[in-house]
């Protein structure tokens, strides 16, 4: 059997990646480590609480929106039902010092009201600031079927400015700064280095909309599993890729698998991490300049993340998050503190078919070296990793409950998760929470690359985020099938 | 810096990184035809100047108009006088 297009990794951009290029006839194998497809996507179980682990809550979803659109696109969005964060404040942010408290608002209109109302001295800087995220997402190609797509738009994100840099042009005011750049939790990247136009993507479509998937990203996972099947896309779990095979002429001729199988495919698409593709192509397939630009790509950070199942409900935390911070230093040092001291960001988990948080989900950014002394594979870590796991999770429980009082003597499970975690569950090298960084400074790959039949997706190439693994999947298949015939198959959706 | 280190200076960092035959290389060869590169080496081409060179060459409109190894050193050198005016 032979296929027009292997694609490496069941995530969310393998996903899209297949299902387009299913939708237009081809016929397409995807290839997965993991026991099922989008184990990040599905999160897990624990006393009968789920805990989602690859998608929280999300913008872009509501009706008429990009990824309500995108999803509709890839025949998944009927099979879903996703809600409303609380409109009147879906992230609530609190700062101990100095004492300040902000609810995010959904829309702009409402925001810009809200942040006038704690900021009434900041009147410019606060029209400004929205007035150039807006114009930021109108430019985004894709996101506006739209917009423009160039070399330049592209660029653009490479250039800067960075948020940081628009801020301060914008105001002095460290509190508003630290309370606008609050969402670089979101992408794992501090305000100092994201682009402004990446920022203002994702930030700007939450400022549209805030909404969440009834039974969380484990119910995306079976939508998609479920269209998968419909369109006949042959998916292999358990099923590691260990090489991308090139012919004489050095074209792609399939994927080779861990247990010796070859995938014959004229055109195989890596969703992998750009650093894991190094170990899968031959050496001479690239030239040295590109192994060493994949090679030496910042990651995001990575986090401490605890689970925690609780007595009694928790309907403050329906439909709305919490950021916390120490200080308004905090939010630009992501990793930068030891954990329990740093930022802080608190979502819901549900027990199954219930509407009210039954536990929570905390995750506090932390450096990969923190734990790194007890690197080992996956299921096999060597002693002393238990203790540093647990005073991990005593400092963040602390922390937690010493922000949110409330919470406190209500836990009644927590568990925790490092950043050697992430980096087995996310197949980050250095457990990167979303991948590779989207930086100023740092060319992050492109689709296409000089080998004939490779092509790249995934986090690395678009965005980060269930949006824009989505998004970088159509950018992908945008690049193979033409990107005008892309944007006019979604027009047809709208 | 003379001009003839710079120019050395690139011909070997190109040829390392491109894999192309020094002693093959003159003002005259082609970036895209005599050496091979494509669009998508432009950004790979960007960052050996930048690293290098240690400056920033991203924002030049110039760059788009290189066609020849001799646009890249005038490009290179220019910029670097550039530089040193600014100092």
């Amino acid at each position: 059997m032979s296929y027009d297009y292997a694609v490496i990794g069941a995530g969310v951009s393998g996903i899209t990646c297949a299902l387009t290029l299913a939708r237009s006839g081809y016929k397409v194998a995807l290839v997965e480590r993991a026991p099922r497809t989008a184990p990040l996507l599905r999160g897990f179980s624990r006393h009968g609480v789920h805990f989602d682990t690859g998608f929280h809550y999300t913008g872009g979803l509501g009706p008429g929106e990009p990824l309500e659109l995108f999803l509709r696109y890839l025949g998944v969005a009927d099979r879903i039902e996703s809600f409303s964060f609380d409109e009147k404040g879906f992230d609530l942010f609190r700062c101990d010092d100095p004492a300040f408290e902000f609810g995010f608002p959904v829309g702009f209109a409402n925001l810009r009201e809200q942040l006038l109302g704690s900021f009434p001295g900041e009147r410019q800087a606060i029209d400004q600031y929205l007035d150039q995220v807006g114009a930021a997402c109108r430019a985004m190609p894709y996101l506006n079927l739209d917009a423009e797509l160039s070399q330049e738009s592209l660029l653009q994100r490479v250039i800067g400015p960075s948020l940081r840099e628009v801020l301060d042009r914008l105001t002095g005011n460290e509190l508003l700064k630290s309370l606008l750049s609050v969402h670089s939790l979101l992408y794992g990247v501090s305000s100092r280095e994201v682009p402004f136009a990446l920022h203002a993507a994702i930030a700007g479509s939450y400022y549209q909309s805030v909404r969440g998937i009834r039974g969380g990203g484990l119910s995306l996972a079976r939508a998609f599993d479920a269209r998968l099947a419909e369109l006949g896309v042959q998916v292999l779990c358990s099923r590691e890729a260990t090489a991308i095979e090139l012919g004489t002429g050095g074209a792609v001729t399939g994927v080779r698998l861990a247990d010796g199988e070859l995938i014959p495919c004229s055109t195989a698409i890596a969703t992998v991490h750009p650093q894991l593709l190094l170990d899968l192509v031959p050496e001479g397939a690239f030239r040295p300049v590109y192994r060493k630009r994949l090679a030496s790509l910042e990651e995001t950070v990575s986090a401490v993340l605890c689970f925690a199942t609780c007595d009694a409900p928790l309907p403050a935390l329906s439909g709305s998050n919490r950021f916390y911070v120490p200080d308004a230093g905090a939010v630009n040092e992501l990793g930068g503190r030891p954990v329990g001291q740093g930022a802080l960001y608190l979502s819901a988990a549900y027990r199954n078919g219930d509407p009210v948080p039954a536990g929570f989900i905390g995750i506090c950014p932390a450096l990969f070296s923190d734990a790194a002394a007890w690197q080992s594979r996956r299921g096999e870590r060597p002693s002393g990793y238990a203790g540093y796991k647990e005073e991990a999770l005593e400092r963040l429980t602390a922390q937690i409950t010493r922000a949110y009082p409330e919470l406190s003597g209500r836990i009644s499970s927590i568990e925790a998760s490092t950043p050697l975690t992430v980096r087995d569950y996310c197949a980050t090298p250095l457990g990167g929470l979303y991948g590779v960084k989207h930086m100023v400074g740092q060319y992050n790959p492109q689709p296409a690359t000089r080998v004939p039949g490779l092509f790249l997706s995934g986090q690395a190439v678009a965005s980060p985020g269930v949006m824009g693994a989505v998004l970088s999947g159509l950018v992908t298949c945008g690049t193979l099938l033409g990107h005008d015939r892309i944007r006019k198959e979604l027009k047809e959706c709208c | 810096m003379t001009d003839q280190e710079i120019v050395a200076k690139i011909n070997s960092s190109l040829a390392e990184e491109f894999e192309y035959d020094l002693a093959a290389m003159t003002p005259e060869t082609t970036l895209f035809e005599d050496m091979g590169l494509d669009s998508l080496d432009v950004v790979d081409l960007v960052i050996v100047l930048e690293t290098a060179f240690s400056m920033k060459v991203r924002e030049e409109e110039a760059i788009r108009k290189i066609r020849t190894l001799g646009d890249i050193h005038d490009f290179v050198i220019a910029k670097k006088r550039q530089l040193e005016g600014d100092r």
